[in-house]
C-alpha cells in the first residue's frame, strides 16, 4: 500500500520542449471539492427568502449564524468594513481547505486529499500572497505598502523580502506536511497490520489492531488534524492581510 | 555490500535522523504553549475561547520547523 503513494494517474504534456505534468486525481478531486461548495451555497442561497423583511427560514439562520462565527473568528481584529469585504474570501479558502483535508476519510482507493499535493498547497499560498499585496496596496496606497519593506531601516530590505518569501513558503508546507504526514502515517500502520497477518500466531490481534488503529488514525488526521489545519491556513491568510493593511 | 546498498542505507538512517532530532524541538515548544495557555485559563477560565485560538495558532506556527524536517525526510525517501 505504500506503493501507492508514488503511484499515480499522471498525464503528461509537451509544450515547447518543457515536460508538464498533471496529477489527474488530484486535479478531479480538487474541481469535485469545487463543484461541492458550489452545490452547496447554491442549496443555501435558493433557501434565502426573496423578501428581506420576511421572518428568516432555517437555511436563512444557519447562514447567518454560520457567518457571524466565521467574522468573530477567523477576521476577528478588522474593522467592521473591511471584515465585511474580505470574509468571502477567508471563509472560502477555510471551507475549501476544509473538504479537501476531510476527502481523506473517503474509503475509496486511490483517492486522497488534494492538499497532501504540494501544488495545490502553494497555489493556495500563492493567491494568498497575491491577496496582501492587493489588500496592501488598496488599503494604505501603493507608495506606504512598498515603503513598508523599507522599515524599521532601509538596510533591512533583504531580511524583509526573505521573510516576505519564508512567510509564503512555511504557509504552504504547513499544510502540505500536515496532511501528508498524517496519510504516511496512517497507510504505514495499515501495512504493517497487513504483514503481521501473514503470522498465523498474530492474525486475529493484527486485524484488530489494525481496524481500531487504522480508523482512530483515519478519524484523528482526517477529521481533527484536517479541521485544526484549515482553521491554521484560513487564520494565518487573514492574520497576514491584517499585517499588510495596518 | 553494494555502493547503491550503502546509498539506500544512509537514505534510511538520514530520514530517520532527521526526523527524530526534528520533532523533539517543535515537541518542546508545542508543550510549553499548552501549558501557559493551561496556567492562563485556570487563572482566567472567561479568556479561555481566545487563549485556545491563540494556543493552536501558536503551536501551529511552532510546528513549522518539525514539518521542514519531515519534508527534507520525505523528499531523502522518496526523492533523492
Amino acid at each position: 500500500m505504500s506503493g501507492e503513494l508514488g503511484k499515480k494517474l499522471i498525464l503528461h504534456l509537451k509544450v515547447g520542449g518543457m515536460d508538464i505534468a498533471f496529477d489527474l486525481v488530484v486535479m478531479a478531486v480538487a474541481v469535485g471539492v469545487t463543484l461541492l461548495l458550489v452545490l452547496l451555497s447554491w442549496w443555501l442561497r435558493r433557501g434565502l427568502p426573496q423578501d428581506p423583511e420576511a421572518p428568516p427560514t432555517r437555511r436563512a439562520a444557519l447562514l447567518a449564524a454560520a457567518m457571524e462565527l466565521a467574522e468573530t473568528q477567523l477576521l476577528g481584529g478588522y474593522p467592521k468594513r473591511l471584515a465585511r469585504d474580505l470574509l468571502p474570501l477567508i471563509t472560502t479558502i477555510f471551507l475549501y481547505v476544509l473538504f479537501c483535508n476531510w476527502v481523506s476519510i473517503l474509503p475509496i482507493p486511490y483517492i486522497a486529499s488534494p492538499t497532501q499535493d504540494i501544488n495545490v498547497t502553494f497555489g493556495l499560498a500563492l493567491m494568498v500572497y497575491t491577496m496582501v499585496h492587493v489588500y496592501g496596496a488598496r488599503e494604505r496606497g501603493l507608495k506606504r505598502h512598498l515603503k513598508s519593506y523599507l522599515e524599521p531601516y532601509p538596510f533591512l530590505l533583504p531580511m524583509n523580502l526573505i521573510g516576505d518569501f519564508g512567510r509564503t513558503l512555511s504557509h504552504a508546507f504547513r499544510l502540505f506536511g500536515n496532511i501528508l504526514g498524517g496519510a504516511i502515517l496512517t497507510t504505514i500502520v495499515l501495512e504493517l497490520a497487513g504483514k503481521a497477518m501473514r503470522f498465523p500466531m498474530l492474525a486475529p490481534v493484527a486485524f484488530l489492531g489494525g481496524v481500531s488503529l487504522g480508523t482512530l488514525l483515519n478519524a484523528w488526521f482526517g477529521l481533527f488534524v484536517g479541521a485544526i489545519q484549515a482553521l491554521v491556513f484560513a487564520l494565518l491568510a487573514s492574520a497576514y492581510i491584517h499585517i499588510a493593511v495596518e | 555490500m553494494t555502493g547503491a546498498d550503502i546509498i539506500a542505507a544512509a537514505k534510511y538512517l538520514a530520514a530517520g535522523l532527521c526526523m527524530g532530532l526534528g520533532a523533539i524541538g517543535p515537541a518542546i515548544g508545542e508543550g510549553m504553549a499548552a501549558s501557559h495557555a493551561l496556567d492562563g485559563m485556570a487563572r482566567q477560565p472567561e479568556m479561555e475561547a481566545s487563549l485556545l485560538r491563540t494556543m493552536i495558532i501558536g503551536q501551529a506556527i511552532t510546528e513549522s520547523t518539525g514539518i521542514y524536517s519531515l519534508v527534507v525526510a520525505i523528499i531523502l525517501i522518496f526523492v533523492a
